[in-house]
Parts: structure tokens; sequence; C-alpha cells
């Protein structure tokens, strides 16, 4: 049933065979995720290696969701959130900053570069703002390279 | 179903028409999914929401065993429902269907087909992985409370709340003004069809208010809302208007109101009263008081003498009612207007201009006034009539103050004084040059004429014991006592020979010229200090022909007296000698022949927080003088405590000799004896001591009327008075600094030469014009003065300054937010001149001039009051423009033409508009467009460069040029006009994003509420059970305003109609085995949720509060937190899916 596609090293234009970083983005349902949405509504492109996780709250995402993900292979991590104040759950999105602070620190001290990690405050308005912070975080980790991790 | 069955997953992608598939190789898709663990079927379809796409997901559950459904196709907020509901009617566990993004989060955001299309595999085999692992949920339905709530009573609120409440459901329509109504009640006419705004408005307005299942909260504000859709919990707080329902709209309150200030219905171009009703046709009638805050005049004083009332009163001519009201509060008010330092005066907003207003001689000039007209002033009759029997030990100011307050509530009040003049300081230590003796008889004899009794030439400790007083004894059968006894023993200067002849303390020379008791004055006199009763006795020793020189240990900066007793003594020649001090009395035959003095210099700060003097080593030197009068300071004398010889003090002292009370009840430690003044606080300020007394009166009300005396605060004047506002005195008043000067009226004073020969007053007081020029000054902060005039008149009694908000809890199933614009602040436009030219006005300033409540009763008029010749009408103010707004306001062309028509009209002048594009696109509109260009309007396409004054060619004749491109002609033109009406933009109120927060719901980009889907769900938001309508959703006209409110009203209504809300079962839930009882969990809920077992030591959450946000489960160090729908496992197993490499399984 299955119809084999060469996938390998043909992420991007299958003429350019670099490597293509894999990022995951753990965006809340209320803000960030509809933002998301409204990027794709209004046709502002994105960087195809961002893929997108839907929690309800950015207060859901658990540190070992972003360690199991560079784990399994993702080069970094977006977490996005309502904009301070404007949590739908009303204080989630603090929680989250404190965790990603601590996150943060330590995933330095296991030789993975913090930079890997980015928290962001994206609306439901801000289609945009979500499209740049896709786009962004996609040049900063083609400029770190691919994440190895010691196994 | 359980979820130990064999997962057998059905994958469904969609192409969307050319949506997806142009993009994604949706084949491609479907074929890598088919090789996914536990898929048995994979298919893809051109529209998977359609009928057909559905009944395919349908057939595969019932008829091949499906039992996981992925929907590869649009985001999860458009058809995750659809779906769902397609599942569940094949019998399957709605929650075991799951959506992949393949659309808004892929195809349309990608462009290069082999990443999109490996980006939605990968996205595929997320979901795959994710749904394997999807356990059936049961959602749970709330019942749906019908009373619905509606913010804003705007045309939108009242519309709604009409439909809402013709169904027969409760409705609270909740409004920031005092009245219902909105904007569209400032409107005259209406386009396109030139209604009377007001005509179709009002009936509206009072169709809400009688319907028994509208509520109106007018004057509030939501202030918190909690909950979710069907049963939210709203927090309102209804601003106290001060006047009550009682109010029967008669208007003579207006009448009597000093206050006027600008009028904001009226943009300003008209003004008010404090006491006020929006507009004739306002829903309610009942009016309001603008009272924002109290005057910091008021909140200075310790007796909260509302000087602001009585001085907006005398700035009136209104003397006679100044007076009552300084009456109403102040017992001495005669002395008040003469010797008070007024701390009023400091706290005087006018200071921000120039100067204080000179508070204290207008309130001499008020009771001087009512002294010349009114011999007798009859006091009100007491407000009860209480049988106690209160006395007050000491007829000072303290003791005057709470036997009038206490007689003034309906106490016997006795009071006992020790000399035979009452008065106490003011009597004995005030020197008649500044209070003349009648005046302290007049406030005197006033509170005699309240009833209470004065017996003087009594002494307590001498005539009879606190002892006697507090039990009751025979003839003093007292329920309390009030000690203010006073301050009255001078303190020595603590030098050698000091009791020789000729040496006398400050407070003794004072009483012993006011009483006619021997006392000698020599020719030479040196009064030691620096304090106001150092300068008493300095004035009046000059008086007694002496030459006087105070002598001042530290400098002119430390001295305590007062600025105006200063200038007066040195202008009466009295000489100061500063950085000296004595330290022997030289003596002769026991008589004084001088003073051995030493020079002191200034040293470190000390606790008084003044430089300490030290005397310099070596410098002592001798001074003639023939009396000494040592003015240092008094305290009190404790002798009338004495008690029986072995038997304990009662009363307990500090080392200065006070009275020790609870310094805010000013009880003592005896429970029916309470004790102020200056015999509390040490010697201290007349109006001081007027408070102690107010307070003690208040307290021994309370205390006798059996109430509790804890946390009293009573009457403390503010520690920080300044009014909330720091650039303006009140929230339309110009700022302080933009208020024209006006410098501070002085009082006349006799001639030096003469008045140093008598005891005559120095001051000669206002005339009626000085007093009410200087009285206008007054800039009535917070509006209100609080005169009690309109109190006074009200034939319902349905004024209550005491008014508080009200805070109310509302039960409501739906919200409606019509909260409504602003309009763009044409100020900020600075070519176009608005605030600086008087002649350019804005659309609702030409708006309100057309109206015939308005400032101009409808009348087109520049700043002059002449009929404009030409008038310019300039579209696009704020809007379509780069700077400040990009989109179009829509309202504002056809405004624009109304306004045109209106004019051409009303008058005689040439019309002209300037507009970019115009917008004509309604029902009507372009047909009112071609009506007003034949009624003779010239209509200029082109945006307006500026608007500059100018003259005609002989000079005069001021007017305004436009200039602007014409770009239909490709020229430059400059149209001369009379006048140029601004058409602003409207914008998001200011705190839209403050009531974005409150109510749950997002903003777009140029700030208006956002609605769920611009197109098809435009009433509706990402809150549940909010919906939105009107101008706080963007810019619209009437009609689009009214249909956007009906659409809410009748999604309003399908749900009452429905009657149950379906709650989703995303929750989290603790398993118990696993919980260690740490509770990190219990902070972190912000519904509390989470209480924690003591018994079994476990977290528990509560179902019926738990939103799901998952905040918890996600910090459970122990992962004994489950969260329903969202699991580790389930959002593990879709990572592990997304990052798998696509194509190698």
């Amino acid at each position: 049933m299955a119809v084999a596609i060469e996938h390998e090293a043909s992420i991007d234009a299958p003429a350019v065979k670099e490597w293509q970083p894999r990022i995951i983005a753990f965006l809340c349902n209320w803000c960030s995720y509809t933002g998301a949405d409204l990027a794709g509504i209004s046709r502002i492109q994105w960087d195809p290696s961002v893929s997108i996780v839907r929690v309800m709250c950015s207060g859901r995402m658990d540190p070992t969701f972003v360690a199991k993900a560079f784990e399994l292979g993702a080069d970094g991590v977006i977490i996005s959130g309502c904009h301070p104040g404007d949590c739908h759950y009303q204080e989630g999105n603090y929680k989250t900053l404190r965790r990603v602070h601590l996150l943060k620190r330590l995933v330095a001290g296991f030789g993975i570069d913090a930079e890997r990690i980015r928290l962001v405050w994206v609306s439901a308005s801000e289609g945009d703002q979500w499209a740049e912070t896709a786009n962004d975080m996609a040049r900063e980790i083609r400029s770190l390279g691919p994440l190895r991790l010691q196994t | 179903m359980t979820a130990t069955d064999e997962a057998r997953i059905g994958v469904y992608v969609c192409h969307c028409g050319f949506n997806i598939a142009a993009t994604v190789d949706v084949e491609a898709v479907r074929d890598i999914a088919a090789g996914q663990p536990g898929v048995v079927m994979a298919r893809d379809y051109e529209f998977m929401c359609s009928n057909a796409g559905q009944d395919l997901i349908k057939r595969d559950i019932e008829e091949n065993g499906v039992n996981r459904v992925v929907v590869a196709a649009c985001s999860p907020l458009m058809h995750e429902p659809t779906f769902r509901a397609a599942g569940e009617e094949a019998g399957l566990n709605p929650y075991l269907v799951h959506i992949a993004n393949i659309r808004e989060q892929c195809a349309w955001v990608h462009q290069n087909r082999v990443a999109a299309t490996a980006k939605a595999e990968s996205l595929v085999n997320g979901a795959v992985a994710r749904v394997a692992l999807h356990e059936p949920l049961e959602a749970t339905y709330a019942d749906v409370n019908p009373t619905t709530l509606v913010v804003g009573g705007g045309i939108a609120g009242i519309q709604a709340a009409l439909d809402i409440s013709d169904a027969g459901n409760e409705v609270y329509v909740v409004e920031r003004q005092s009245t219902i109504g909105g904007m569209m009640a400032r409107f005259d006419k209406t386009f396109p069809t030139l209604d009377c705004a007001a005509c179709i408005l009002t009936p509206k307005m009072v169709s809400a208010d009688r319907r028994d299942n509208i509520h109106l909260v007018t004057n509030a504000e939501v202030e918190a809302v909690d909950g979710f859709v069907g049963n939210f919990t709203v927090r309102v707080r209804e601003k106290a208007r001060f006047v009550t329902v009682d109010c029967t709209s008669c208007g003579e309150c207006v009448t009597v109101c000093p206050v006027t200030v600008p009028d904001p219905f009226d943009e300003y171009m008209s003004t008010r009263t404090a006491i006020h009703k929006a507009f004739p046709q306002a829903i309610p009638s009942t009016y309001t008081i603008d009272r924002q805050g109290k005057p910091p005049c008021m909140e200075a004083c310790p007796i909260h003498q509302n000087a602001a009332g009585y001085v907006s009163l005398i700035a009136e001519g209104r003397f006679a009612e100044a007076a009552k009201l300084i009456r109403r509060q102040n017992p001495l008010p005669f002395i008040c207007g003469r010797v008070c330092y007024s701390p009023c005066e400091d706290a005087c907003s006018r200071t921000l201009v120039e100067e204080p207003v000179a508070i204290r001689s207008l309130k001499r000039f008020a009771m001087d006034w009512e002294r010349e007209h009114e011999p007798e002033p009859v006091p009100e009759a007491p407000e009860h009539d209480y049988s106690e029997k209160v006395a007050v030990v000491g007829s000072g100011p303290a003791g005057l103050t709470c036997a009038f307050d206490l007689a003034k509530e309906g106490y016997k009040v006795t009071v006992f004084e020790k000399h035979d003049r009452l008065g106490g300081m003011l009597a004995v230590g005030l020197p008649t040059y500044r209070c003349p003796r009648p005046v302290v008889d007049r406030d005197i004899d006033y509170i005699k004429r309240m009833g209470v009794d004065m017996r003087t030439g009594t002494e307590l400790g001498r005539d009879f014991t606190l002892d006697e007083l507090t039990n009751g004894a025979p003839g003093y059968e007292y329920s309390a006592v009030f000690v203010a006894v006073g301050a009255q023993e001078g303190i020595a200067l603590d030098i050698p020979n000091e009791d020789a002849e000729g040496v006398v303390t400050g407070i003794d020379y004072l009483r012993n010229l006011n009483l006619d008791l021997p006392q000698e004055t020599g020719p030479r006199v040196a009064v030691v200090g620096g304090g106001n009763t150092a300068l008493d006795a300095a004035r009046a020793a000059r008086r007694e022909g002496a030459e006087v020189t105070v002598l001042y240990r530290r400098t002119r900066a430390e001295m305590p007296a007062e600025e105006d007793e200063f200038d007066d003594a040195v202008a009466e020649g009295v000489r100061f000698e500063y950085l000296v001090a004595p330290v022997e009395v030289l003596v002769t035959d026991g008589r004084v022949r001088g003073l051995e003095c030493v020079t002191m210099e200034l040293g470190e700060t000390d606790g008084s927080g003044r430089p300490r003097p030290v005397p310099i080593e070596g410098s002592n030197h001798e001074r003639e003088f023939d009396t000494v009068i040592a003015a240092i300071s008094q305290h009190p004398d404790q002798d009338w405590s004495n008690t029986p010889a072995g038997e304990p003090t009662v009363l307990t002292f500090s080392r200065w000799g006070t009275v020790e009370v609870d310094p805010d009840s000013l009880q003592s430690t005896i429970p029916n004896v309470f004790a102020g003044g200056d015999a509390v606080l040490g010697p201290a300020t007349v109006v001081e001591a007027m408070g102690q007394g107010r307070r003690a009166a208040e307290a021994i009300d309370k205390h006798l009327r059996g109430l509790p005396l804890d946390g009293f605060t009573s009457h403390m004047p503010s520690p920080d008075p300044r009014y909330g506002f720091e650039e303006r005195p009140y929230a339309q008043s110009p700022e302080y600094a933009d208020i024209e000067k006006a410098p501070r009226a002085t009082m006349p004073k006799r001639p030096v030469d003469i008045r140093v020969t008598d005891y005559d007053e120095v001051d000669l007081g206002f005339s009626e014009e000085e007093a009410r020029s200087e009285a206008q000054r007054c800039l009535h902060c917070g509006v209100c003065v609080e005169c009690h005039a309109c109190d006074d008149v009200c034939a319902p009694k349905a004024i209550d300054l005491d008014m508080e908000d009200t805070l109310t809890t509302l039960e409501v199933g739906q919200i409606m937010v019509a909260t409504g614009f602003k309009t763009f602040d044409a100020t900020r436009m600075t070519p176009y001149g608005y605030g600086r030219y008087p002649n350019v006005v804005t659309s609702l300033e030409f708006e309100r001039m057309l109206n015939s409540t308005g400032p101009t009763g409808g009348k087109v008029l520049m700043a002059n009051g002449e009929e404009p010749r030409a008038i310019g009408i300039v579209h696009c103010v704020g809007s379509r423009d780069e700077h400040f707004n990009r989109y179009c306001s829509r309202v504002c062309c056809m405004a624009a033409l109304k306004f045109a028509h209106l004019a051409i009209e009303r008058t005689d002048a040439d019309v002209y508009q300037f507009y970019i594009d115009m917008r004509a696109f309604g029902k009507g509109y372009e047909e009112f467009y071609s009506r007003v260009l034949h009624e003779g309007s010239t209509v200029i396409r082109g945006k307006v460069a500026e608007i500059v004054p100018s003259l005609s060619s002989n000079g005069d004749e001021p007017h305004l040029i436009i200039r602007a491109e014409d770009t239909l002609i490709g020229r430059f033109r400059e149209i001369p006009v009379d006048m140029a009406v601004l058409c602003s933009a409207l914008e998001p109120q200011a705190d839209a994003e403050e009531m974005g927060r409150v109510f749950s719901l997002s903003r777009s980009p140029d700030g208006f509420f956002l609605e769920r889907h611009p197109k098809l769900d435009p009433v509706g938001t990402t809150t549940d059970g909010v919906y939105i309508a009107g101008c706080s959703q963007g810019p619209k006209d009437i009609p689009d305003t009214v249909a956007q409110a009906q659409a809410s009203a009748a999604r309003i209504l399908a749900l009452i109609g429905r009657g149950e809300v379906l709650i989703d079962p995303v929750r989290a839930t603790v398993n118990e085995a696993l919980c260690g009882g740490c509770k990190t969990c219990l902070s972190l809920c912000p519904y509390t949720a989470i209480t924690f077992d003591e018994e079994k030591e476990v977290a528990v959450v509560n179902e019926a509060l738990c939103k799901g946000c998952g905040t918890c489960v996600a910090a459970c160090p122990a992962s004994a937190i489950t969260g329903a729908g969202f699991t580790d496992d389930q959002i593990l197993a879709e990572l592990t899916g997304l990052l798998a490499p696509v194509g190698t399984r």
C-alpha cells in the first residue's frame, strides 16, 4: 500500500542536498496557535522546518518535552504563549516563563546551546509575528548547525 | 471500547480543492500514512468536510472496524467539531478523532512542494502516533444561565438588551457613563435618511428603562469576569452618583450649584454644573454629581472644613450661605478666620499655578459679613435627644469643639472652665490685636445658644475631682468626660536667678495682659524663644511701649513662628537676634538688670530635624534688659489629676506631662474618660486642638451608643491631601500650566505707627469685591466642592454625599461587549491647526453645534459668534494615514456629506469637501452623495496638506486657508474658509487593552476587539459565550452596529434556547497512587481547583473548577497528574511521530 518516496535530505528543494534543521514549536491553543492559523489564512510564508504541536496553554509545556524533542532529533524548540497579562488561563504563561529560564540554564549544562530554546509571545492577531518568529528561529538554528547529542 | 483495544487507525487526507493539493502531494502523504503502525486504512479525498467525505469516515468505522481517526485537513479550530461529530454518528467516541493541520500550518505557508509534502507527512505521522494512545472521553454538560450581561449602553447594547429581553430573559446593561445612549445620543441627524438621532434613539432608551427584565447599571464598570460560557460570575463596580433614585429630575439643584466646569457631553464647548444630567432625555433621569475625589483643602484640614465649598459660594456672592456652610462644621469660625495656621492653603492646588487661594481671609470675610448682616444666627436643632450628659473640662478650642459636636448630636454638655473667662488659650493666650475679644465671644455665644452649659471659675482638682466626674457623684452625673485642660504652664529657662523680679513666662505675660492682671513691662524687654507665643508676647510688649528684642538660639530658617506673624512683628519694630541664648539672669537687688548670653553656632541635626545649636566657648557677653519674657514652650500641669494620697493614679502621663490616650479614639486608661487638645498633643495650634475635640466627640458618641472603638480613624487630616490628577485639578480641566495666572489678594492692615499704640485688630479684611475675585481663583479640584447647596434645595432629599461605590456580583450565562470607540485626537495632526485656531473644529464638535440641545442651540457659529461664510470639511483625519491609523473609519465620508447638507440647509456658507476616495457603499448612500452634490457642495479630491490662518487683502477679516492638491485637475489649490471641520478617525477605547483582559478578548493589530472569524463569525470571540458588537469591534455606522447587536442577541438567544453547554473533558486528574503530596501543584492553579486531602496526603482536583490548562500536569515531579486529551504519553508520541525520519519506516 505504501508508495516509497525518497525523502532523505530532500526536505527543501530537491536539488539542494544541504542539511535542513528540524524545529518543534509548542503553541498554546488560544493565542499562538490561532496566530499561526492567521498566518496561514493570510498566506504569510514561513520556514517549513518548523512543525507545530498544539497544547492548551504554554503552561502545559513540560521540560521533559523539550528534552525528548532534542533526543528525538530536533535541533531547536520554540515555545509560544499569550502575551503577559493576556493568558487565557490567567497566568500559565508566567509559569512557562519561569520554567524556560531554568530549562535554558539546565540544557546549557548538558552542552546544548541555550539559543536552541526560544520562548516567545504571539497573540491571535499576530500572524506576521508568528511567521517572523519561525523564520528567525530557522535562521538561528541553521547558523548553529545540527544538534549533536553525545549518547 | 477501551484503550486496551488494539488501535485500528484510519487516515484521511483532504485535498481541500487546490488549497492543500496544490502544495502538498496528498497521495504521497496518504501512502506514507498507510505504512505507519496501527493504520488500517488511508484515503485521500477532495473535500473531507463534505457529506461524502464524512461518509468515508463513517463507513470505515462501521464496516472496516476503524477505531481511531486522523483527518489531515484544515485547522482543528475550523473542522474538528465536524469530524468529531461524524465519528460520533458512526458510534465512535469523538475524542478518538484527531486533526493534523496541513492547510493553515503547512500548505498555505510553504511554497516548495517537496518540503511541504515532507512536513505534511511528519504532521500526519505525529497525529497517527498520538491518536493510537487516545482514550475515550466523556464530555459533560452545564446548564446555561439565561441572564445576560450587556456591557456598553450605546445603541448596540440597547438593541441587544431589547431583543434578548423580548424573549423573556433578564438582561443587565452596564454602562460607564451616567446615562445610556452612547455616542448616538450626541448626534443630531443620521445619514442618509436624515432621521433625528434622538427621535429614533430615545424611544428605545425609554423602552429599555421601562422593562422589568432589563436592569440598567449606569456609572458602572465591569471589574472582573470569572467562570465560563453559561455560567459567568461578573464583578461590577457601580460608582457613587451621590444622588439617590428619589431624584425627581426637577433640576432645582442645578440652579444653586456654584461650580461650573466644561461639559464633556458637548465636547467641552459649553459648561455644566457639578450636579448635572448629561442631556435632557438621559436615562436614568437621576442627576449625578461629578465628584472626582475630595478637595485637598478639605482633606488637609484637621476638622475637615470644606473650604472649597464656602470659597465657591463667596465667588458667587452668596455670603450668607458661605457663612452658614462654615458654621456647619466649624464651632469657632471667627477665630479660625483670623488665627488658623491654614493647612488648607498649604494643600491648595492653586499653588501649582501661582499662589494658594487666601482661604483663611475668605473665611474671615464670610464671618464678618455674617456679623454685620445677621446679629444672632440661630443654631439648628440637634439631630437626636439623648439623655446622657457629658462633661468637658476646659473651654479651649478642643473642649469647645467637642461640646459643639456633642450638643449637635443631642447630648447634654457641661463645660467647666477654671478661669472667669471662657476660651482657654483663645482667651488668655491670644492677643486681641490678632483676635479681638468680641470675636471670641461671638463664637462662644453661638455654642451657648446650642444649649451647652458653661461654668466658669470651676477648676478640676480644686472644686471637683476626676473621680467625682467619672463616678457620677451627686451633681456630677456624667456618662463621659472629655479632658481638654490644655498646656498652660510655661517651661522655665532653667538658668540661674530665673526667679528674679521682672522675669516672666510668655504665657503668664499674655494671660496677665488679657485678664487685666497686674503686669509690669520695663522699657527694655527681652523675649527668649522663636515660636508663636514668643512673637505674640513681643508684639504685645511693643504695645506696652517697650523696646523689644527677640533672642533665638537658632536662625530665622529654623524659627517655628508663622511667616505672617514674623513679618508683622518686624514691621512693628521688634528686633530679632539669632544664634544667641541666655545662660544667666543678671540681678541687682533681686530685680532683673540684664542677661548673660552666649553666642551659638549650628551643629548636627537633632531629633526634631533641625540643626542643634552649640555654644561657642568664650563668647559670653552681658546684655541689659528690664523685663525678660521666657517663651520657649509650655506643658500641661497635672495638678487636676491628683488623686487622694495612697491611691494609685489611674490616668497615665508621658514624660512630657501629656495624658496618654489611644491616638485614634483619644480614650484614656479610664474607659469613659477621653482627653485631647494641648493636654495630649503638647502645645499645638488652634485647629489641631479642634480636630482632637471633633475626634473625641465622635468617639464619645460611639462609646455612649455602645459601639466598639476599634479601628477608629475618623477625622484624620490626610497626610497627602494632594488631589489625584497630577497635572490638572480635575479630568476635564486645562492643565495647571495653561491656567491663567491671577495674583493672590492680600488684606489691608492698619498703619504700623498707629497699631503699635493699641490692641485693636491689625488686619482689616476684604471688601465684597476683593473677596469675590479672590474666591474665583479656586480651581474646584475634583469638581464638587461639597457646599451642600443642592442638598438644601432638594425637595425629595435625594442628595447623599456619603454615598459609596457599590460592588455587585452578577451571575450571567453570556456576555455581549459593545463598548464603542473614541475619536482620534486631532491635535496630533499638527498641520491642521486643531487646538491652535479656534475655528478648526472636530466632527464631534460640529455635530454638537448642529444639535438643538448643543452649545449653540443648533446654529453653526464661529468662535466670535458669527455665522461662517465658507466651511471646509476635511475627510480622513487620522484614518487611511500611515502615521496614525491605516484603516478606513468607514463613517466619515457619509457624516461629512451629512454635515454639508445641514450646513447648506442652515447657513448661507459655501461648503467644500476634501476627500481621498468617496466611500458611499451602503443602501441609499450613493444616492445621498448625489443629492448633496446637487445641493451645491463643492467636492475636491485630495488630501489636505495644511490649514493656515490668513487675513484678507485689506488686512482684516481673519480666516483660514485650506491647502490641498486637487488630484482630479492636477493642481494645487488654496481655499479660503471661515471654519474647517476635521472628520476624526474612530479609534479603540483608551482602555480597550484592559477591557480585553477582563473579558478574555483578543484584539486585532488596529486595537479593536477581534472577532472569532472575519467572515463567518463576526460577532463571536475566542472566548465562548462572549460576543462583540458595534465600534468596539471596528469602525462602523449605526445600521451595521444594530445588525451586529441583533446578531449577537440571536447567538445569545440560541444558546439560552438550547439550555445547556458542552464542557470540554480536557481536565486534570490526580493518580493518588503516584502523588507524593509535595503540594507543588496547589500554588500553580489559578482557579484554586486543586486542594490537598490531609488524610490521604494527596492532591485532589475539583473537576468543576479545572479549566484544563495543564500547568499542574507539566509541573508534577511524580507525573501523578494526567491532563485528559493532552497526556504526557500522547504528546511524547506526537513528538516521536513528528521527528521520525520521513519515508524510511
